[in-house]
């Protein structure tokens, strides 16, 4: 009994956890979306990057792979305007299929410019301030710093961005892009320049993201497509376009995934013998997403349709 | 009677057209006979496969504009469908094949009917999430072999023409070469049809065509049917020609992609689109993947050449090389370029 209410809060505490990074990862999705409807398939591959740029620029600055966070944001967000002045300028032109495959193009290219530059092997932090060490909170619930700091930089992460979105100019100024473009151009808003802030923004929260999981995740050039997928579940979840939704849905997304292994402890629980779901856990994410854009296009707090 | 006319019809296109289809078509049938590489065969067949499901995509995704990237999923069924009943039962593949699209087609109901109901860029990522979960399933499923897949054994007396085993690949090329005639008369015959009218209104523009009385959404789940019997078929084939499956190889995105990637390079919503597409990109993988793959010690470039090319074409040209053709035709004649 005591084990397992030790295995549901650890399934708790975790979920709570990844949901928090989860709902960093979707931001930087659902900000593109709300601003300019196009759906970027290369959002893991900005991911795999910031985890990258953690990886390898910590060793080199010696310095603690947490403050290095700044740097993955900002390769994040110059990948983010290089792609979109590059390319997403141009694929705006042509018809939604333009916009799925241009960015599949680029998932692609990221995605093997990392596998020819620095090798299939997944790499994981090693060193660092909080690496190893962990905290013990009551029976069984053992806490890893590392996960720990990723979720309270994350919430501070999408603070920021929400503070920059809902409460300064350029925010507003995004926000009218996204409501109406033709008309934010009237009244003297540059929509093009919106429209590369808005890759700006998602492709530094995304990286710090990537910078946050790589203390604990391992990083390959394939990582990307699980988080992709992820992310426009938690997007969906949340509804396209909004900044609160990607934050609840994050959460929710982050137990869902996380609550398989209190499945497992359940399954063992008076003698009973339960078929294990675990390796299920991903398959529930695309069913989610499956199940909300059927039934609830607009997601849960989504007010673009 | 009339599906049959329709389908041997091809007055509308000019002539010049016909005539070079007339010599591919030719070439495609001596192929075989011509001094060539094994690898030079493995890539025709993977050409005709790949036209095949070009073909099948272009009903759904050209024709009725709805982009559909979850097609590794149908490939998946038929391909298994093939395997399982081989294996398990020693039912031959002329038997399997019909099964396994049958079964295609009703997955394909059963999830277009909710699947329709969104539009663009959602309609997308749906097909794509729904394929993750049917991929997955298989890999846990001990029943269809779970990750590792299924290997089909080896008949003791080959050539095998029911079971479609043979010990040289011409044989696999013809059987193929066939399926890729039936593929065209086909289309043909749906270009002029009913439905490939209605389609086309959908894609122009729906609302117009649903108030002149167009039944949008399950014109769109009819022509999903076909494009997913296609694509099935092919599975069932692949199956056969490849004696090993496993999920990674019949039903993973990146298959869905390509699928797709070929009927708009080629130019989607047109007869030739996919054919040209895959004679384009088909070649061009296999070829790259030979000479800069793992052991030339540049793993990955072949992938980023390819990458660029997708990001490229997107961006000039979404409409593909029969767009270019046409608009170049279009200006010739002083008009503007039908879409």
């Amino acid at each position: 009994m005591e084990t397992l209410f030790a295995e549901l809060a650890k399934s708790l505490v975790s979920g709570l956890i990844m949901g928090m990074v989860f709902a960093l990862v979707a931001l930087g999705l659902t900000v593109i979306f709300g601003v300019m409807d196009v759906v970027n398939f290369a959002h893991g591959e900005f991911l795999m990057i910031g985890m990258y740029t953690t990886l390898l620029t910590s060793p080199i600055l010696k310095v603690d792979p947490l403050v290095t966070l700044p740097l993955a944001g900002l390769v994040g967000a110059a990948l983010g305007v290089m792609c979109y002045y590059g390319l997403v300028r141009f694929l705006l032109r042509g018809p939604m299929v333009a916009q799925l495959l241009g960015t599949f193009g680029l998932m692609l290219t990221l995605r093997n410019l990392a596998l020819l530059f620095l090798g299939s092997e997944p790499q994981i932090v090693h060193e660092g301030l909080l690496v190893g060490k962990s905290y013990v909170f009551g029976p069984g619930i053992v806490l890893e710093s590392t996960k720990l700091a990723a979720a309270l930089l994350s919430i501070v992460s999408f603070a920021v961005v929400w503070w920059l979105i809902r409460r300064t100019k350029l925010g507003m100024a995004l926000t009218a892009t996204s409501l109406d473009a033709e008309g934010a151009r009237y009244m003297g808003i540059s929509t093009e320049r919106m429209n590369a802030t808005a890759w700006a923004i998602g492709g530094a929260s995304v990286s710090i993201a990537g910078g946050l999981l790589v203390n604990f995740w391992p990083v390959d050039p394939n990582v990307g497509l699980l988080f992709t997928m992820i992310a426009f579940a938690t997007v969906a979840l949340g509804g396209f376009g909004s900044i609160r939704g990607a934050f609840y849905a994050g959460v929710i997304i982050g137990l869902i995934v996380y609550f398989p292994p209190a499945w497992d402890a359940l399954s063992n629980f008076g003698g009973l013998d339960w078929p294990s779901i675990h390796s299920f856990k991903y398959t529930f994410v695309y069913l989610i997403y499956f199940l909300i854009m059927v039934f609830r296009p607009q997601g849960l707090f989504g007010w673009k349709q | 009677m009339e599906a049959i006319k329709n389908a041997l019809d091809f007055s509308d296109f000019p002539r010049l057209d016909l005539s070079l289809a007339g010599a591919v078509f030719a070439f495609l049938l001596l192929f075989p006979a011509l001094p060539h590489s094994s690898f030079a065969m493995a890539t025709m067949i993977q050409f005709l496969m790949f036209s095949l499901y070009g073909m099948g995509w272009n009903t759904i995704g050209g024709y009725a504009g709805q982009v559909d990237l979850g097609k590794a999923q149908y490939n998946g069924i038929g391909a298994y469908t093939t395997a399982v009943m081989m294996v398990r039962w020693d039912v031959p593949f002329w038997v399997s094949m019909p099964v396994g699209m049958a079964l295609a087609v009703g997955w394909s109901f059963l999830i277009g009917y909710p699947l329709f109901r969104l539009k663009g860029h959602y309609f997308s990522i749906a097909t794509i999430a729904t394929s993750l979960v049917l991929k997955d399933l298989f890999e846990v499923w001990d029943f269809v072999g779970a990750a590792t897949g299924l290997q089909i054994p080896i008949r003791s007396k080959l050539p095998d023409f029911l079971y479609l085993q043979f010990r040289h690949d011409y044989y696999y090329y013809y059987i193929l070469l066939a399926l890729f005639v039936v593929g065209i008369l086909y289309l043909n015959a749906f270009r002029h049809s009913r439905l490939g009218f209605q389609l086309r209104a959908i894609k122009d523009n729906e609302d117009v065509a649903k108030s002149l009385g167009i039944d949008a959404h399950w014109c769109k789940i009819k022509a999903y049917a076909v494009a997913t019997a296609f694509v099935a078929v092919v599975g069932s084939f692949h199956a056969c020609y490849n004696f090993n499956i496993e999920p990674e190889d019949v039903m993973s995105l990146d298959l869905s992609v390509l699928i797709a990637m070929m009927a708009l390079l080629g130019g989607a919503g047109s007869l030739w689109g996919p054919i040209i597409g895959a004679a384009i990109l088909v070649p061009l993988k296999s070829y790259m993947g030979d000479w800069l793959g793992a052991a030339s010690g540049l793993e990955g470039l072949n992938l980023i050449i390819y990458g660029g090319i997708i990001m490229l074409i997107a961006a000039v040209q979404p409409r593909g090389v029969w767009g270019m053709v046409e608009a170049v035709r279009a200006r010739r004649r002083g008009g503007y370029a039908a879409s």
